[in-house]
């Protein structure tokens, strides 16, 4: 665990998590809390950071995509994440959804932290059509049990994080590299902030039940660069992929010194006239010279109407589709009476878990 | 001495002990059953084994108590195990023989027999039954009766049942705790298909479902032959679960909801704002009420789920535009409300509840579905026992 106070901790889950995790800290530099997680040992275990899941279970040789197998994994294991979230509020937790370790292992991470009241953001990416079916059904299956566990979660279909033109493995980096670099923009909105100020607590709050979200950023640089990066955000493939109105904005823009009001002034304009201009609107800056000199970094976080109810997602007042909190919070208490027993898993989703939270059916009550 | 049969059943929500005779004219009849709900057991497996042997005694001694019409006491030492469970699987084998004199004789038969019961099982499995379904000579299939036919090589088609030997040794060591010896595990869902279906309808193809409390298992016959068995385990309890966890009541509260108000299918029985008051124990539970149209909406979308599950099943085996005699439901959940039609609209075929066919004893009962399995189970121990002439020397009956 890395000595500093931060109240945030990035929580890498699974192969492609841990390499996330690893490329945020290395880009934001010192004063990250990172833990990296996975089946794998070879993952990482010589680091401080890591924490192997399930060492008798799978003896560190991963889930071989199996999401049961990481999830009892996990539960083997879960409890010496402890350690590792003394003081913290918010947990930004990174993973790849597809295989075995990152649909089954955080689950069981996300309901670790929300029994202690820590609030979580999760970024997860969904695989490649190219890697078929089976991958796909099995990221489908846990999507809806993340939402439920988690303050707000984004899915990043990997097809939409970088172009078609790249080889596999090209791919599969540039992907990693493209959401490190996005975590690592949230991160320094938080952490390092300008003159207008975006702190871990204003971003709980945000989170808090905002359940699934969009998520996006872009760089440009030159002249007239903050109608530029509003243009290409509102085109951004990322963020057009909606499933349900927006209800809350957070948007951060990143510069160096030069940065200027009224920049500042034409992305929060054309930001909440593009995604909505009626709903909660935060921003926040840093000023960065060294990093972004000449450059305009904008992230949006498009959050969607969830579990606090409104006319969202076809949602009426006085409708739920999200479980009840339990004493054990958000997700946790859906299996209550199945907890204990071999879970039942058809096509990658969790059966014990009430049918209606998995279909998102709403009930009016 | 008649003959006398037994069989136990420790399922999720009860445990059932039901003892039958064989009457003169051949017919099994029921002549004593004792239920209590079910301690211990989750998702049809054993959790808890000493309260599983407690429920078992309790069963066992209400039999014992009890006097059948000859004024005797029924004492039950041995019985059959009806096991069902996610962790039973069913797998082909087949077995081949050479046939030497260019035409197929009964050695020959019985040798394909001999070697497709000779495929090993993997670690930790016992197997429950073996079912023959056709024979193959050269590349002709479909053969239910190969002696005579001409052809090189005869091969049988099976299939092999089997369950995990720790969750059956489970079941076996909370039985012998309770004073009571466990002769055979036999599976549950075909036990189900033995009691409730005609032979006509295995002919012309039927699908048998057994909706229990902590599974769901299913049996599809093709032609008269076993096509493909095996359970899924999701059954009554967890759409007492999904209501529980919906509307945040107690587990009985949701079990009367689910058994007394919802249906399986959506607006049938609601207007827009009906509502269903819960019962309880306290003013406080009493004085709420919840959406009918939301329970059932959960009702729905479990039920629904575990149709799609067995109707990807049927369509994967081939089997879905096959089953012409249609769907017959058994098990407890077999009496909820609607749940026929809702069958019917999922899997596309004619759907009956399925009561007992072939055993007496049980025209008082109001739900006869859920007696099936252990009907069943009885008749495969008449049959087997009929045959062996064991159970004889194991049971008995003593006046007092």
């Amino acid at each position: 665990m890395s000595g500093n106070s931060s109240s945030m901790l990035l929580v890498g889950v699974g192969t492609a998590g841990t390499r996330i995790a690893r490329g945020v800290s290395r880009a934001f530099g010192e004063g990250l809390r990172y833990l990296a997680i996975d089946t794998d040992a070879s993952s990482g275990q010589d680091e401080e950071n890591f924490l192997l899941l399930g060492g008798n279970r799978l003896s560190g040789r991963g889930a071989g995509g199996d999401v049961v197998a990481a999830r009892l994994a996990a539960e083997d294991s879960i409890g010496a994440v402890d350690e590792h979230l003394e003081g913290v509020r918010l947990a930004v937790v990174v993973t790849a959804l597809g295989g075995g370790t990152g649909g089954g292992a955080t689950l069981e991470v996300l309901k670790r932290l929300s029994d202690l009241g820590i609030q979580s953001i999760v970024f997860a990416t969904t695989p490649f059509a190219f890697e078929g079916e089976d991958r796909l059904r099995n990221a489908r299956g846990v999507m809806s049990m993340i939402e439920e566990s988690a303050g707000a979660t984004f899915f990043l279909p990997l097809d939409k994080l970088v172009g078609g033109e790249d080889n596999m493995a090209e791919a599969m980096r540039r992907a990693v590299d493209t959401l490190a670099g996005g975590v690592t923009l949230f991160w320094r909105l938080v952490e390092k902030p300008g003159y207008i100020r975006l702190d871990a607590d204003r971003i709980r709050h945000l989170v808090s039940g905002a359940g699934r979200g969009r998520f996006a950023f872009v760089t440009v640089q030159g002249p007239d660069r903050a109608s530029v990066a509003v243009d290409r955000l509102v085109r951004s493939e990322l963020l057009a992929v909606a499933s349900a109105p927006v209800n809350a904005i957070l948007c951060g823009v990143l510069a160096g010194e030069d940065l200027r009001l009224s920049e500042l002034g034409r992305v929060a304009d054309g930001v909440r006239e593009a995604f909505g201009d009626q709903v909660p609107f935060e921003i926040g800056t840093v000023n960065d010279e060294q990093t972004y000199c000449g450059r305009l970094c904008v992230v949006a976080m498009l959050f969607e109407s969830a579990a606090n109810g409104g006319e969202a997602n076809g949602a009426r007042p006085g409708t739920r589709r999200t479980a009840p909190k339990g004493p054990l919070g958000v997700g946790h208490g859906s299996a209550r009476r199945f907890h204990k027993t071999e879970p039942t898993i058809w096509h990658g989703e969790d059966l014990d878990l009430p049918t209606y939270l998995r279909r998102n059916i709403n009930l009016d009550l | 001495m008649s003959k006398i049969h037994a069989a136990l059943e420790i399922g999720t929500s009860r445990t059932l002990l039901a003892v039958g005779e064989t009457q003169s004219g051949g017919r099994m009849k029921i002549i004593s059953h004792a239920e209590i709900p079910s301690s211990g057991v989750r998702k049809s497996q054993i959790i808890d084994i000493s309260q599983a042997t407690q429920s078992i005694r309790s069963v066992l001694r209400e039999i014992e108590s009890k006097r059948d019409q000859s004024g005797a006491n029924v004492e039950i030492n041995t019985a059959l195990l009806v096991v069902s469970g996610q962790h039973i699987h069913v797998a082909h084998s087949e077995g081949n023989a050479v046939v030497e004199g260019g035409k197929v004789n009964e050695a020959e038969m019985m040798e394909a027999a001999r070697r497709s019961r000779e495929m090993p099982l993997p670690k930790g499995r016992e197997l429950l039954d073996i079912i023959d379904q056709d024979y193959q000579i050269d590349s002709l299939g479909g053969i239910s009766s190969p002696k005579g036919m001409s052809g090189r090589m005869l091969k049988l088609n099976t299939l092999q049942i089997h369950a995990s030997s720790d969750r059956i040794q489970d079941a076996r060591t909370a039985a012998e705790n309770a004073r009571l010896e466990i002769s055979e595990p036999v599976f549950a869902a075909t036990c189900t298909a033995d009691a409730v279906l005609e032979e006509h309808e295995r002919r012309n193809g039927a699908l048998v479902l057994d909706l229990g409390g902590g599974s769901t298992g299913y049996a599809a016959y093709c032609d008269g032959i076993l096509a493909t068995a095996g359970v899924v385990g999701v059954g009554g309890d967890h759409v007492t679960n999904d209501i529980a966890y919906a509307f945040q009541t107690t587990n009985a509260q949701a079990e009367q909801l689910k058994t007394d108000e919802a249906s399986a299918c959506i607006g049938q029985y609601t207007t827009e704002n009906s509502r269903v008051r819960l019962t309880g124990s306290s003013a406080l539970m009493e004085s709420r009420a919840i959406s009918r149209r939301a329970l059932d909406t959960v009702v729905n979308a479990r039920l629904k789920e575990i149709f799609t599950m067995i109707r990807e099943t049927l369509e994967e085996n081939d089997l879905i535009h096959r089953l012409h005699a249609g769907v017959v439901i058994a098990g407890g959940g077999a009496g909820m409300r609607d749940i026929e039609a809702l069958a019917e609209q999922e899997l596309g075929l004619g759907v009956r509840r399925g009561r007992p066919l072939h055993v007496d004893g049980l025209e008082d009962v109001p739900d006869p579905w859920s007696y099936a399995t252990i009907s069943g189970a009885l008749l495969y121990s008449q049959r087997t026992g009929d045959d062996a002439g064991f159970l004889n020397s194991i049971l008995g009956r003593f006046f007092k």
